[in-house]
Formats: structure tokens, C-alpha cells, sequence
């Protein structure tokens, strides 16, 4: 059935029928590896776990009269401070170092909890069915009409902002995303005969749905996993833009993207070095992706 | 097929009640009016007061009653900011945001087709993921401040278009291309797969085989099929613009449903809350429920999945 | 397949012609005065119906206060009412209206208007901010004769006139009883007309309102523009960008915004006396703080000498922020002698921190301590949240350990109320807005009946807290002017003392101006809004800046 998607950020497409994936040598595609992708998620999560030891200052420490610096290449910049402070006088390259961590962390917790109730929700549905999948299928409907930020708006205004609010906010919306994906490929894997084949010889279903259907659907699980970091830190950019972020002095990218808005013409770095920070993570994250799902399946590449 | 659509239809019913009651308690677990609304340093007094003209001092059972009542008759109650029938708020601000999005929607198709084709033909080469790149920079650049840069370029550097709010045509530029920017990626890849799919087909091959040129296939042939997957969704995509232009509307002033139900929910105007949520729900749940529907219409399998 | 294709390509085809014809689509419209805001309230046009901040945005500038400002020093002045006088029993107030006022339809302004209007604002669906402090002041109100009106007072209230004054609440509206009466409650908001400079043109919700000058001199001042538009911009990147292209002439902004609207080449305007942003302690009086470092008064001495106050007005305030007077004193303030305060400040609020760590040392903590601070900022004035900021850093540098929690608004007031569960103990961030009367905001925060109560509740109320209560009514039952300035003077003596409510820096209303589209004004200090000032800026040729 051409269910039809919900259409934030990537995972738009028609649930892509899946047989047999198609095994490819790995040598070949090892070629293909988009290295510079590669290195730069290599080298963000190495800096976001040895922050303390990376970063030249902690990220909250002040020195009003220091404040605004200009980076250490531009002129009145000092090579104290390689991207330049901030208003407060915190150094920038420590509290966007420090920020990974926060961003990363973001992004790996919701990612794991959302996806995660997503695939087990998806395998669920697409596998029992009939009255089960028609009702969670409802519910991921009316998951999915809340728009995003407004989820997590309301949970900011009643839980208070901070990060354990936004990896809920995040998972709650996820979970739907995976949920519709996952329930397709599984109707489609359910199809083959190696599923009928596994009832006959007296397979339990709950055996059936973890070794023989899980296996099937890690793939494209992999890949959603890949595609919806850069979403994450998007949406957490965003809600520090409507303040309901990660509150200060904590640091976080869409945090510090949206508290140096208000300085574009007179301090571009403000906002600019981290807006470059989640550019080149969000096309790093998502060619890297590219590259795992055509790897893993080529039949996936609509996701 | 009757039976199909009245199924879904009473499915989507039950998913609107469900979700009035989870709103219904959302919003109140979100805060207290009062808080935003009466100055600090006013006296208990005034707070009580304020509640009290407002119905909120009643018991929790007996407002929900109210809300539910009020419902069934297309009556989701007064905004307590703005003091004037919610659904009217909802209504007089929809228009506004029904503008920008449609422009929004066709903005993005307008970069994502040929970035899509060209992925689609060089598969696999530096253009395809080039094109594939530059295409995630949409999504990669948060809008609000993808917003704000535009403005500074063209409204303040180069003088050539009216930094913010509705007005005449040149006011729509900036918030559309702020709008439509995040949209381009993901439309991108399903144009490229399905001219992928396309390339693959039997039809196009045998136009090849005619002698066609390179040019003209993909075009001609290709490009009509391909684009039918997009068109389908442009209702979702629709939708969803609909309710996730919050970001654009507060930055370009814009006086869109966006921007109102952010304000419903940083002042905790529950019945203003209530209502936004529902009545984008109806919206969002109808296009879904017509987009199946006129599935099943074409598709007889699908009713008896 | 045909048609999407071919709408696609007419569409973009239009999309592509747009942006060759878009070319400085707002021409700048020299009579409309222009202002972007942050809000626009709940927009209803109705005094009854919205609070203090947005009122004076939009109410103000269509309806007069029956007690005005001083536009020279701010505080109250003659408004609708030229002059008034108190009763000889303390017990009544006399207001003499100003001749020759009229409503917008043509109608004169009486004292029926005014007895009108104060009875409306205290009927019970009144939401506006005084209205159940002039129900419990007010016992009736007497017309005299066409332009004289006596108010009787429940008890003596010295300063009753004040809060008629919109430098304090707009519970002084003067509205049109006949013409309400006519049309009902639900014609007047739509219509509404009042005795203003500018007349109620049109409103969009979420976008604008627009007026119209009055073609009479008025009281006020006479508009010298023909319209006004107040524009919603929520967003303050936008309102900048917008009085830079001309498209707004004036747009409220915060002081991180300062530094980038000079370099556009935009006039700064200041509002001195606004606010006053402060840190206070929570319930140190209650059992569950017992043993907290902080209920040692050399502690909290020392957190206060901890911060470099010049820094904070020199970096985190672009230099446009004042050195505070004791807790919500201003220099416009009555019953205060403020030279007195301004000596005290000045050595008292000093940056000292080889004394703040003395201090710490001597009681107990010369190693610091740790202690929670909740950063928050009010409705208005957003940039609270870096001055707390600031003020943590400072802390931590005489070895504080701060777990500085920042809050939305909405979140932080219920945690003040009631059991005051959270905050029992720790540090916040806060504001007073500028108002010219200490006394009422001492009973807000201080007094054991208050809302905050951070001396001492009704059921513990501690030495300090009784002797708190005791100054305060010693301020507000005297009727004698010298004495109720001394008792005053001794109330805030108490409570500086105490060093649980501190001021940070007295901070101000912050404008960009664009300087090609109005000319050189003057705000009344204390009046962040502009909805008093309006009818007064010229335009850019009349009086061009310096």
C-alpha cells in the first residue's frame, strides 16, 4: 500500500518495497567511503568526549572586559582567542567545543529512545497487523500532525527548558518517523516465504519478529539513524531561537547559532562559526548516510 | 469501498477526540495564564480575580465539560488574551499562512527538479553528490537564521526587498525562500529516485532505443512520471507547512497561524491552545484521509488491507 | 501528467519575475510615524482589558490617565485633571478636570465620564492590573460639577493620586460613558475612541494598529505626523533591519542590540529609571534553610561586594544602564532622599572582592560554598538572563560554586507563590519596574503578607520580618509629608541591611531611531513605552538630531 510519508527533512519517499538486499563487496564500496565525512564525524565525537582536554578555556568562564573579541586572523583579534569571545567575554572555540558534546548528546539520546520505540512500534505493527497496526498507525497519525517545534515548546513551558526536555520533545516526534518506515519494510520482509517457512517449522512470533524480521529491517535503521542527526540539532537550534533551548550558560550550538543573531553585522562570528559547525556536521552525517545506505541497500535510496 | 471510507473516516473521528483530551490536559499542564498575564507585583487578589473572570478557578472536570460541549457545536471558547472566539482567531490568521506556503512549496520544487535529474543521470558522480549536498545545506542552515542573513543582505545591504511583514509581492520573497529552504532536500531525493526508477523502466529504454536523444528522454519521458510521487505529497507537504512556519512567521513579522500558536503557548492561552491544535489536526488529518482514500479509489487492494 | 509540469514552470516562471521587480517596495511614507514592538499585548481595545506594559504601547495613545507625568523628571503630573487636592481628613481627593477636553465624536470630557470610568475599571470583569487595590481603596466617587470630581477613600491613602497616574497603572483611563453606553462593551472595542492625540483607525490582530492624529492642539501635544502604526515584530534582528530600510522610524530593541543599530547609523534613545534588575533570597527565614551559608547576613554582604557593578554596566549593558539606588528607588522616586541614597549606593554597592572573601571567611566559608541561583528574565526585558549571567560569574570568582538555573518566565513566577517549594533557600534573578512610590513594592516582596514574603510569613515571622511590617505601616498611615520622607527613608535602611533583596544596576527603555524619519524627542524617564511620547516627536526637519 503507497502509504504516504510525512515529509520533514529526509525520510520522504514512498516506503520503499524491500527483497532480498543486495549484498555488494565491501572492498569496492570501502572505495567509496566519502572520507572527508568519515573524519569529520571521527574528529566531532573525539572533541566532543575529550572537550576538557581540547577546549583552551572553560566555556563558561568570564572576562567582560575581553568581550566580542574578533577571531585571532582578523584584526584586534588576539591568538588567545582563536574564534574570538563572545558578550559575556567566554571564549567561543571552548564553548563551541563544549557544545558538541551538548549537541551530540542531544542527538544521541533522542535518536537512540526515539528510534528505538520507533522500530519496535514499527515491527509490531507491520508484523501482527489487522486491529494492532490499524490503531498504532492512528496514533503515529496523530503523532505526526503536531508539528515538531510545538511539541517541544509545550513540554519547554511546563517541564522547563533543558536538555532532558528536548531529547523527550525530539524522541516524541521521532518515534512516529520510524515507526511509518520501519512498519513498511516489515510489511514488505513479512511477504517472503522464509517468514512462512519459519511458522511452519513452529517458530514462536515473538522469535519470528526478533531474528528473523529485526535482521532484515537493521539497514534501513541504520541509515534513518544516520539521516535524522542533522535534523536534531536543527530543531535545537530553533527552539534556543524561540527560548526554549538548552538554557545558559550551558553551550550548545543552536544555542550560540541563535544568541549571536542579534550581532550580524557587528560580531559575524557569533553566530557564524557554529552555523558552520552544524553545516558541516549536518552534510557530514548525511553523506556518510548516502553512502551506508547504498551500501546497505540500494533500494533505500529514497529515504 | 463505503465501507473503507467510513472506517477511516470514524478512525480519524476517534483520533480527534483522542487527541482533544490529551490537549485539553496538555495545556493545562503547561502553566497558568495568570503568570503571564498579571503584572508581578500584582496582590493575590488580582490573580484571583483574573481566573475568576476567565472561568479558570473552576474545577478541572467542569472546565473539560465546557471544552466538550462547546466542541460539539464548533465552539472551542474564548482566547483569554485576546478575548474574541478562538476558531475566529484561527481563521482570520489561516489566510495569511495559506499564502506563503503554497510559494514556499513551489520555491523548493523549483531547485529540488533539476538538482534531483541531475543526481538522477550522473548516479553515483561527484555531481550526484554534489548536487545532493548542496541540497542538504537547505536543511543544515537553521531558518531562523537563514531568515535573518537574508534580510541583512538584501533588505539592508542592497536595499532591493522589504525586510519584513505582509505586503505587496516583493514582501513574499524572503520569507518563501526561508521557508522552502528546508524543504528542497527532501524533495530533491525523491525526485532522483523516482527518475532513477524511471530511467530503469521498460518504456524509456525503448525510447533510448528509438534514438531519442539524452536531453528529450529524461524530460519528456521521464520527468512527467517521476514528478507524480511529488505531486502526490504536496498535500502532506502542505499541511505540514501549514503548522511548522513558526519559525519563519516570528521572524518575518508575518501574522500567520504560526506565530499564533506559538503565542498561545508561551502565554498559556489554553482554549486559543486547544483549538490550534484541533482544527490543524482536521486539516492535516483530512489530507491524509483524502490522499488514502483516492489511493483506495485507485487501488482496490488497498481497501481490504 | 501535463498540467503540474506546466503550472510548475508558470509559477517559477512568476517567482523569478518577483524578485527582478521587487525594488524597494516600501516607499518610507513621510507623515506616518512608525513603531515596531516587541508586543502588542492582547490587543483588545479596551482599558479594561489589558495589563500595564502593552497598555501603555497601544491604550495610551487614544485614551488620556486622569494623572499624567511629569515629562521633565517622570513621576506623576497634571494629566486629565489639571490639578487636585486632598481632603483636609486625609479621607477624599478632589480633581479638577482641564477645560475644553473632548472625546473623539465631539463629545466634552466630564467628571461623569470619570466616575464612569473608574466604576468600570473596578467592575468585576476588569482585568487590568490595579483594579482590585482601587476596589479596595475607593468607597464612592462624587460628581461635583462638570469638571469636578471627589473621590472618598476606604481610610487615609497618601499617595491615591499616584495610582491614577499611568507613570504607575492606567487605572486613571478616562473613557466615554455616553458613547459606551450607546454602542455596548462589544461596539466600543471595536470602535473605541477616547479623549487621546490619536484616534482609533484600524487593528490587526498579530500584525498592527494604525491612528490617525486629531486635527486639535491637545493637551498632550499635537501630533506632528498624520498616522501612527504601531507594527508587532516579534523578532528583534527584524525591527532593527526595519528602522534601518526606513520601513519603521522607531523599533524597541535591547541593549545587545545598541552596539549594531549605532554602526547602521541609527539614533540610540535611552528611557533612564525603567527597571531595576535585582537578585533576591527566598524563605531564609524558613526552617528548611536552616544551616543554608546564605542565611548569614556577612554572606550575602559579600556576594554583593563579589560583583564589579561598572562591568556589568560597561560590557553586558553597552554603557547605557545606571548605578541603582537601594531596591526599587529611583531618581524620580517620591518620599525618598535620594542624595542620601546615591552616597550609600556608591560606597555600599562597591566591587570589593578582598573584602567579599573576608567576609566569607569570617563566616565560616573561606573556601566558598555552593549555592543555586535561578536565572530568569521577565516579560520585557529579556536581556535580565546575561546580567544574571554576569552576576554568577562574578560569584564564582571568589569561589562560589553557582548551579545557575535558567527558567522561562512561566515556569519561574508559579514557583514564587504559595509554598514557594523550589526557591526556599536559593537565589533569583528579578526586576521592579519604575514607578514612582517605593512603598507598594515593598509590600509585594518584603512585608509578611506580600506575595513574596522574603522576610517572614503571617505563621513565622522572625524579628527582622516583624520590624519590616512595622516600618511599612509607619509609611503608609502617615499623613504628615516630612515624616511619612523619614519613615520611608527608614524602611529601606531596614532592608538594605539586610542584604536579601540587592540591586544589580538601574536599568533602561533601549530605541532604535532611524534619524531620517523622525527628529530629536525626548521619553519621560521612567516610561519605558512610548504611547505618552508619540504626539510629541517631531519630524526629522523640525528638529533634526545632533
Amino acid at each position: 500500500m503507497a502509504r504516504v510519508q510525512q515529509p520533514i527533512g529526509f525520510d520522504v519517499g514512498a516506503v520503499a518495497e524491500v527483497e532480498e538486499s543486495v549484498e555488494r563487496p565491501l572492498r569496492g564500496e570501502l572505495a567509496r567511503l566519502p572520507w572527508t565525512s568519515f573524519v569529520i564525524i571521527v574528529v566531532l565525537v573525539l572533541v566532543a568526549i575529550l572537550a576538557p582536554i581540547v577546549a583552551p578555556y572553560s566555556p563558561t568562564e568570564q572576562s567582560l572586559p575581553d568581550k566580542l573579541l574578533p577571531p585571532a586572523w582578523q584584526e584586534g583579534g588576539s591568538a588567545k582567542h582563536l574564534l574570538g569571545t563572545d558578550p559575556l567575554g567566554r571564549d567561543v572555540l571552548s564553548r563551541l567545543v563544549y557544545g558538541a558534546r551538548v549537541s551530540l548528546t542531544v542527538a544521541a539520546c533522542a535518536l537512540l529512545a526515539g528510534g528505538g520505540i520507533g522500530l519496535a512500534v514499527g515491527i509490531l505493527a507491520g508484523y501482527v497487523g489487522g486491529r494492532l497496526d490499524g490503531f498504532l498507525m492512528r496514533v503515529v497519525d496523530a503523532t505526526l500532525t503536531f508539528p515538531t517545534i510545538l511539541i517541544a515548546l509545550l513540554l519547554t513551558v511546563s517541564l522547563g527548558a533543558g536538555l532532558r526536555t528536548i531529547v523527550i520533545a525530539i524522541t516524541l516526534i521521532i518515534w512516529a518517523r520510524f515507526a511509518r518506515v520501519v512498519r513498511g519494510e516489515v510489511l514488505g520482509v513479512k511477504a517472503r516465504d522464509f517468514i512462512a517457512l519459519a511458522r511452519v517449522h513452529g517458530c514462536s512470533h515473538a522469535r519470528i519478529m526478533a531474528v528473523h524480521i529485526l535482521p532484515n529491517v537493521t539497514n534501513t535503521f541504520m541509515v534513518l539513524l544516520t539521516l535524522h542527526i542533522g535534523f536534531v540539532v536543527i530543531v535545537e537550534a530553533s527552539l534556543s531561537f524561540l527560548g526554549a533551548g538548552i538554557p545558559p550558560p550551558t553551550p550548545s550550538w543552536g544555542q550560540m547559532v541563535a544568541d549571536g543573531r542579534s550581532h550580524i553585522a557587528s560580531a559575524w562570528w557569533l553566530s557564524v562559526v557554529p552555523g558552520a559547525a552544524i553545516m558541516l556536521v549536518v552534510l557530514a552525517f548525511n553523506l556518510f548516510g548516502d553512502w551506508l545506505r547504498d551500501w546497505l541497500d540500494p533500494r533505500l535510496r529514497q529515504l | 469501498m463505503q465501507r473503507y471510507v467510513v472506517r477511516r473516516l470514524l478512525q480519524s473521528v476517534l483520533v480527534l477526540v483522542v487527541l482533544a483530551l490529551v490537549v485539553f490536559a496538555l495545556a493545562r499542564v503547561t502553566g497558568n495564564p495568570a503568570d503571564l498575564l498579571v503584572p508581578e507585583d500584582a496582590t493575590p487578589e488580582d490573580r484571583a480575580n483574573f481566573l475568576r473572570v476567565l472561568g479558570l478557578d473552576r474545577p478541572m472536570h467542569e472546565q473539560l465539560v465546557v471544552f466538550l460541549r462547546g466542541a460539539l457545536h464548533g465552539d472551542l471558547g474564548q482566547s483569554i488574551r485576546y478575548r474574541k472566539p478562538a476558531v475566529e482567531l484561527f481563521f482570520e490568521r489561516l489566510p495569511n499562512t495559506l499564502t506563503l506556503v503554497p510559494l514556499a512549496l513551489v520555491g523548493a520544487l523549483v531547485l529540488a527538479i533539476p538538482l534531483g535529474v541531475l543526481a538522477a543521470v550522473h548516479r553515483g558522480t561527484i555531481i550526484d553528490r554534489a548536487s545532493s549536498a548542496l541540497a542538504v545545506l537547505g536543511i543544515a542552515t537553521p531558518s531562523f537564521w537563514l531568515g535573518i542573513v537574508l534580510i541583512y543582505v538584501f533588505s539592508i545591504k542592497l536595499g532591493w526587498l522589504p525586510s519584513a511583514r505582509m505586503g505587496g509581492p516583493a514582501h513574499y520573497v524572503l520569507p518563501t525562500i526561508s521557508l522552502g529552504a528546508f524543504l528542497v532536500a527532501g524533495m530533491m531525493r525523491l525526485v532522483r529516485s523516482s527518475v532513477l526508477e524511471v530511467l530503469d523502466s521498460e518504456f524509456v529504454k525503448l525510447a533510448r532505443i528509438k534514438g531519442l536523444s539524452q536531453t528529450v528522454v529524461i524530460w519528456k519521458h521521464c520527468l512527467r512520471n517521476a514528478l507524480i510521487p511529488v505531486v502526490t505529497l504536496f498535500g502532506v507537504f502542505f499541511a505540514l507547512l501549514v503548522t511548522g512556519a513558526i519559525v519563519t512567521e516570528t521572524v518575518f513579522a508575518w501574522p500567520g497561524v504560526g506565530r499564533l500558536t506559538y503565542e498561545a503557548v508561551i502565554f498559556r492561552d489554553y482554549p486559543l491552545l486547544q483549538a490550534i491544535i484541533l482544527l490543524k489536526a482536521v486539516i492535516v488529518l483530512g489530507v491524509n484521509l483524502g490522499v488514502d482514500i483516492l489511493y483506495a479509489y485507485l487501488d482496490p487492494r488497498v481497501r481490504y488491507a | 501528467m501535463r498540467t503540474p509540469v506546466h503550472v510548475l514552470s508558470v509559477v517559477s516562471a512568476s517567482l523569478l519575475l518577483l524578485v527582478a521587480v521587487a525594488v524597494h517596495a516600501t516607499a518610507a511614507d513621510k507623515d506616518t510615524l512608525v513603531i515596531a514592538l516587541d508586543t502588542l499585548g492582547a490587543q483588545v481595545m479596551d482599558p479594561i482589558m489589558d495589563t500595564r506594559a502593552p497598555h501603555a504601547h497601544y491604550h495610551a495613545p487614544v485614551w488620556d490617565s486622569l494623572v499624567g507625568f511629569d515629562f521633565d523628571k517622570g513621576g506623576i503630573g497634571p494629566g486629565a485633571a489639571e490639578r487636585w487636592e486632598r481632603a483636609a481628613d486625609g479621607k477624599s481627593w478632589t480633581f479638577h478636570l482641564r477645560k475644553g477636553q473632548r472625546f473623539h465624536n465631539g463629545d466634552p470630557v466630564t467628571a461623569h465620564d470619570v466616575k464612569f470610568s473608574l466604576e468600570r475599571i473596578m467592575s468585576p470583569e476588569s482585568i487590568s492590573s490595579g483594579a482590585a487595590a482601587l476596589r479596595r481603596a475607593v468607597d464612592r466617587i462624587e460628581v461635583i460639577d462638570d469638571l469636578t470630581v471627589r473621590i472618598h477613600t476606604k481610610g487615609v491613602i497618601p499617595h491615591f493620586a499616584a495610582s491614577l497616574s499611568r507613570a504607575v497603572f492606567m487605572e486613571g483611563t478616562v473613557m466615554p460613558k455616553k458613547y459606551i453606553e450607546t454602542v455596548g462593551t462589544k461596539g466600543f472595542r471595536e470602535h473605541p475612541i477616547g479623549s487621546g492625540p490619536w484616534k482609533f483607525v484600524r487593528s490587526v490582530p498579530g500584525d498592527r494598529i494604525e491612528y490617525e492624529a486629531v486635527d486639535y492642539p491637545h493637551w498632550r501635544g499635537t501630533p506632528q505626523f498624520k498616522r501612527m502604526t504601531l507594527l508587532l515584530v516579534p523578532e528583534q534582528s527584524t525591527r532593527l533591519a526595519m528602522v534601518r530600510t526606513g520601513e519603521a522610524s522607531i523599533a524597541s530593541i535591547g541593549p545587545d542590540a545598541i552596539k549594531e543599530a549605532r554602526a547602521g547609523g541609527m539614533k540610540v534613545v535611552t528611557v533612564p529609571g525603567t527597571m531595576q534588575a535585582i537578585y533576591q533570597f527566598w524563605g531564609l527565614y524558613r526552617p528548611e534553610a536552616k544551616g543554608s551559608p546564605l542565611t548569614d547576613v556577612r554572606v550575602r554582604e559579600a556576594l554583593s561586594l563579589a560583583i564589579d557593578r561598572q562591568q556589568i554596566v560597561d560590557h553586558v549593558m553597552v554603557g547605557e544602564a545606571r548605578w541603582p539606588l537601594p531596591f526599587t528607588v529611583y531618581r524620580y522616586s517620591i518620599d525618598v532622599s535620594i542624595p542620601r541614597w546615591e552616597d550609600w549606593a556608591k560606597t555600599a554597592l562597591r566591587y570589593d572582592p578582598a573584602r567579599a572573601k573576608k567576609l566569607l571567611a569570617e563566616a565560616g566559608y573561606p573556601n566558598g560554598f555552593r549555592m543555586t541561583f535561578w536565572n530568569t528574565a521577565l516579560p520585557g526585558t529579556p536581556f535580565m538572563v546575561q546580567i544574571g549571567e554576569a552576576v554568577a560569574g562574578f560569584w564564582e570568582k571568589i569561589g562560589v560554586k553557582v548551579d545557575m538555573k535558567t527558567v522561562e518566565w512561566g515556569v519561574f513566577d508559579p514557583m514564587g507563590r504559595g509554598e514557594q517549594k523550589g526557591l526556599v533557600g536559593t537565589a533569583t534573578m528579578f526586576r521592579t519596574a519604575g514607578r514612582p512610590e517605593p512603598s507598594p513594592r515593598y509590600v509585594t516582596s518584603l512585608t509578611s503578607k506580600g506575595v513574596q514574603h522574603l522576610l517572614g510569613d503571617p505563621n513565622n515571622c522572625p524579628t527582622i520580618c516583624q520590624e519590616a511590617d512595622k516600618a511599612y505601616e509607619a509609611v503608609v498611615s502617615e499623613r504628615d509629608d516630612a515624616k511619612r520622607l523619614a519613615a520611608t527613608n527608614k524602611m529601606i535602611e531596614l532592608v538594605t541591611n539586610t542584604w536579601v533583596v540587592v540591586p544589580i544596576i538601574e536599568g533602561m527603555g533601549y530605541w532604535a531611531v532611524n534619524p531620517a524619519r523622525v527628529g530629536q524627542f525626548k521619553p519621560i524617564p521612567g516610561r519605558h513605552e512610548f504611547g505618552d511620547v508619540a504626539e510629541r516627536m517631531p519630524r526629522p526637519e523640525q528638529k533634526p538630531w545632533k
